[in-house]
This record gives C-alpha cells, structure tokens and sequence, in this order.
C-alpha cells in the first residue's frame, strides 16, 4: 500500500504535485484497503474515479477536484432503485448537490451495483471531507475496465488544460 | 459528473475569465482576483461567485450574522430628472412617485405595454423630477432602449433627461453593516432608515465629495448600497472595510441564496415580460393611489386587481427536503400526478433554515399555504409544500 502511494507522489512533478496532491485515494479508508491489492485508481473526464479490486469490487465517487469546485454538499441522491441490479458505463447513478447547483454522477463503467454508502444521507459533507475515500457513493462488481478511463497521469492532464 | 447546469454555473477554467478580454470589467475585478474569488461571466461581466477561504455556505452564514461586501457595481445606475420626469415614471411604472418622499426608495418595476415586466429597478427620489435609479445588469442593454424609446414617445418628455453611469456601488449587508459603515463617515447613520438615503462624506480617502447611500439590499439584513463614482475612493474604500474583522467580500452564489431565503425576485426567474406584477404576487409594487391611474399595461394590472379570480397563477414559496428544487421543474398536483400546475422559479437548500426553499409560479387553487404538491425532479415525484414568503425573517432597520 504504501508504496503505491508513493509512486504516486513521485509520479507527479511538484508543481502539479501542489495543486492536484488531493487526487488520491484516502488510504485508509475502505476504497483503498477492500483487498489487500494491487489497486487500480481510474479516472474519467466528467470528474468521476474509481477504485478496481482485483475480486472486481469497484468503489466510485467524485475527485477532490469536483468536490472542490461544487463546494458545500447539501445532499447527495443514492441509486438504491439499482442495487443489485447492473448499469451501463453514462448511466446516472446519483447526483450530488450544493446549494448552487445538482450535478449528475455517471456510471464510469459497466456493472452491478453492490452497495451505496448510506453514510452519505446522514453525512453528505464526507464527498468534501474525504471525497477519495469515505465520501464513496457507490460499490460496484465489475469485470474487466474499460480501455478509455483515464489514468491518473491522463487525469492531472486534462485538469492542467481546463 | 459535471452536468451542463453545473458547468454554467460553476464554470472550468475559471482563471480563463478573469483575464478574457471580451468581458467587462469592475472597478474592483483586479482586486477580487487578489482576494483569489472564484470569478464567473455574468451579465458581461467577470464577476466573483466566492472567495477563497469561505464555502458558499460560510459567506452566506457571515452575512446573516457580521458584515459582507458585495462589489455590485455591475448593475446599472441612472439619473432621471427634468421637467414632467415624474409623471414619465408614472407611466412606466405602478409606482406613487409623487407622494414618495425626496431621499425615500422603493422598489418598483418597469411595465411593457401589456403589463408585463421589463425590469425591477430600485428607484430613489431626489427631488420633484429628480430620480436616481438602480436597474439589472442582465438587462442593461433592454432598459436603456426601453427608457429611450418611452420617453421618445413621451409627449411631455422633451426636458427629461436621462443618463446612466457607471463607477463602483457597493452593496455592504449584515447585522454589523452600520457599525462598520460608521467607521468612515461622520454621518449619523442611526437616523438612516430602511428606505431612506442621503449623500454623505467618506472620511480619509482624500476626497470631500459627498456619496450616495441607501439603507436596504437584496439579503434580508439590515445593510447599505453606497455608490461612488470616484473609483479611486470607492477602492480605498472597498479595502478599508476588508480591514474590519467583521467584514468579508462576498460574492454571487450567497447574493442569490440569500435573497431567496427573503422573499425576493430575481430576473429571469421570477419576473419576465410575460409576467404581470400581479401574477409576481407584488400587487404592493401597484401603489393604491394608482389604481384608477393609467401607466403601461394598468388596463391588465389593474383588471388583475379588481378581478383577483382571473389570476390564474402567481407565485409563491415552496419547502421541500432532499433533492433540491431548481429552475425549470415542473410541478403536479398531489391529488392528480399527470396534472401540471406550476413551474420552479428558483430553489436551493437554505443555508439559514436547513431543507430546501424555492419559489414557484403555481395555479389556482393550489396556491395556498400548507398545499402540498409534487415537483418532478430527475424524473422522480418529490414532496413539497407551499410555503409563506419571506422564509427567513427580514432584519429591516425601522424607527
């Protein structure tokens, strides 16, 4: 785990390291420690992540970044019609709101939904607090992932050009 | 993740903005880039939504309980004043002007030929035929055409003048506005009341020119909107009261969260030039000395008014809890899910009250208090119940 992590912060140059340092997962939330590993972080470009275990379970949430420019969640609507049923990658599987505004999240892939973190209707403001980590929104069983998610490096790129 | 609405509203790339060079600049745009606000378009404009150092919820909360800043210098002044000015706004407006006092404002609306809403617009009187008015920065260019072509018009309008200007107005709300305020003028300010203005001098910024203030806003709070032309006295200024641990800038995304918590109109939202004043439930904009009056659109207006059961809709607040509200949802009637009654005007979550609070335009008969009615958002039927307006108490300073 921890050297995941810090190939990670490696990875990044510090310049970017300042400014994106949040796009991680939390690692001692479930998202990280679900298995003992390797862990696949994708990202895509409508601001969603995902952690991939290698049992498939797949945990999806909003980046620090999206967390960030939302600001304050008010509340956070929760796919419980679908539990246990399966989605398709673009499907509308929640939607997180502030004051301003409600803003849809997306299936970034293809699967079953398994659980949706209930904690988030007491606690909306975890999607802020700990948006990688216990601010999840779903827990997904997924096969293989897809080709076009964005890696971490693709990600802090495509935020670099916004 | 980020929906299309989302996007406009919080827009990526924020720091393309602040540098565009099509939009129109403040006098104060550079220094809420140094205060690092989050800037959005907005009427042309490049204006700050938030500050760093406060989520939307924090600004909003500051305001209800210390002293905001808000650079609203966007919105569009303008001098009315000339022979037979008062009767022009007379006829434009549902507004008593005569009998309103000099150094009194109220809040008024521009009317079409049809009654329906051009604008809302402060307006403050002067002097007999001397006006200073406050109009919406969304709808600069329209006013400007429409007074123009109103007055062109206007038989007995040829000593009317009419100018607009630009220079810094400041909007400074919250309990703690007078106090801070007070630190920099000599003017008593505790004899200021809701409603009232009056120029006064702003003591050390090197100028002894005089300034116009008026008590009130567009929050609910007790508070001032001072303009000032000079834009090298209106920025010493702007930072000075930076300077009061009381105060903090505060930007668009609380301006609106908590005019809506008061009750209050926003263009485009609740007000359009379909609307009559009267489907805006602000028959008390149509002044009582005026209903036997003529201006643009009374035959309508004032139809409306004598004959309240042809209304067939009018706007009113409405609570709700999860998913919030917003402009554009549709609204059923509980007792018959496929009958469309209404339509949201604005809804958000109330940083003030918790919940949801949203303002609506509903049909007879479900516009009483306490209904309940069904809003449809994303596709789903949820709850909610109309409300009385305003939802949190205004803070007005009275005698």
């Amino acid at each position: 785990m921890i050297s995941a992590l810090s190939r990670q912060l490696v990875k990044s140059t510090p310049r970017l390291f300042l400014r994106h340092q949040s796009n991680v997962l939390n690692p001692k939330s479930v998202v990280f420690t679900h298995s003992a590993g390797p862990v696949v972080l994708k990202f895509t470009d409508q601001h969603e992540w995902l952690s991939h275990h290698p049992d498939g379970t797949t945990f999806v949430g909003i980046t620090k970044y999206a967390s960030d420019a939302l600001g304050d969640t008010t509340y956070i609507e929760l796919p419980h019609d679908s539990v246990g049923g399966t989605v398709s990658k673009g499907d509308v599987i929640g939607s997180v709101e502030s004051v301003k505004s409600a803003s849809e999240v997306y299936s970034p892939v293809d699967g079953e939904i398994v659980e949706v973190n209930t904690a988030l209707e007491e606690n909306p403001e975890l999607v802020n607090k700990d948006p990688m980590g216990d601010g999840w929104i779903v827990k997904m069983k997924v096969g293989e992932l897809d080709g076009d998610l964005l890696s971490e490096e693709d990600y802090i790129k495509l935020l670099q050009e916004e | 993740m980020f929906s299309r609405r989302a996007l406009l509203l919080w827009p990526k790339g924020i720091r393309h903005y602040s540098s565009e060079p099509s939009l129109l600049a403040t006098p104060f745009t550079d220094l809420h880039i140094k205060l690092k606000a989050t800037m959005v378009e907005f009427a042309g404009y490049s204006m700050p939504v938030l500050y760093k150092g406060q989520t939307h919820i924090e600004s909003h909360k500051w305001v209800r309980t210390n002293c905001g800043v808000f650079d609203v210098s966007h919105m569009l002044q303008h001098r009315i004043k000339g022979p037979n000015a008062t009767s022009f706004l007379q006829k434009i407006c549902p507004t008593d002007l005569r009998s309103l006092k000099p150094f009194h404002s109220t809040l008024s609306v521009l009317l079409n030929s049809n009654g329906g809403v051009v604008d809302d617009c402060m307006i403050t009187k002067h002097d007999e035929d001397s006006f200073y008015i406050v109009t919406n920065a969304g709808c600069r260019a329209k006013d400007i055409e429409f007074i123009k072509s109103e007055l062109s018009s206007y038989n007995e309008g040829s000593g009317i003048e009419h100018q607009t200007f630009e220079g810094a107005l400041l909007a400074i709300q919250g309990p703690k506005a007078q106090e801070v305020v007070s630190k920099y003028t000599s003017s008593d300010l505790s004899t200021l009341y809701f409603g009232e203005s009056r120029f006064i001098p702003l003591d050390g910024f090197g100028s002894s020119e005089k300034f116009h203030i008026a008590r009130g806003g567009y929050t609910g709070e007790d508070g001032f909107e001072i303009s000032i032309p000079d834009i090298g006295v209106a920025r010493e200024f702007f930072l000075a009261l930076l300077q009061s641990e009381a105060v903090k800038p505060v930007g668009l995304a609380a301006r609106d969260s908590l005019r809506l918590e008061a009750g209050m109109c926003l263009y485009g939202h609740e007000l359009n030039e379909e609307i009559t004043p009267v489907e805006a439930s602000l028959n008390w904009l149509v002044s009582k000395s005026r209903r036997s009056d003529k201006f643009n659109g009374s035959e309508k207006i004032l139809g409306q008014l004598e004959n309240p059961k042809s209304v067939t809709f009018k706007r009113v607040g409405i609570k709700s809890k999860g998913p919030s509200p917003r402009q554009g949802n549709k609204i059923f009637a509980s007792d018959d899910q496929s009958k469309q009654i209404g339509v949201v005007c604005s809804g958000s979550p109330s940083p003030t009250l918790g919940g949801n609070i949203g303002q609506a335009f509903i049909n007879k008969p479900y516009q009483k208090t306490g209904t309940e009615v069904l809003i449809e958002i994303r596709g789903k039927l949820r709850p909610a119940v109309v409300s009385k307006m305003p939802f949190v108490e205004p803070k007005y300073y009275r005698p």
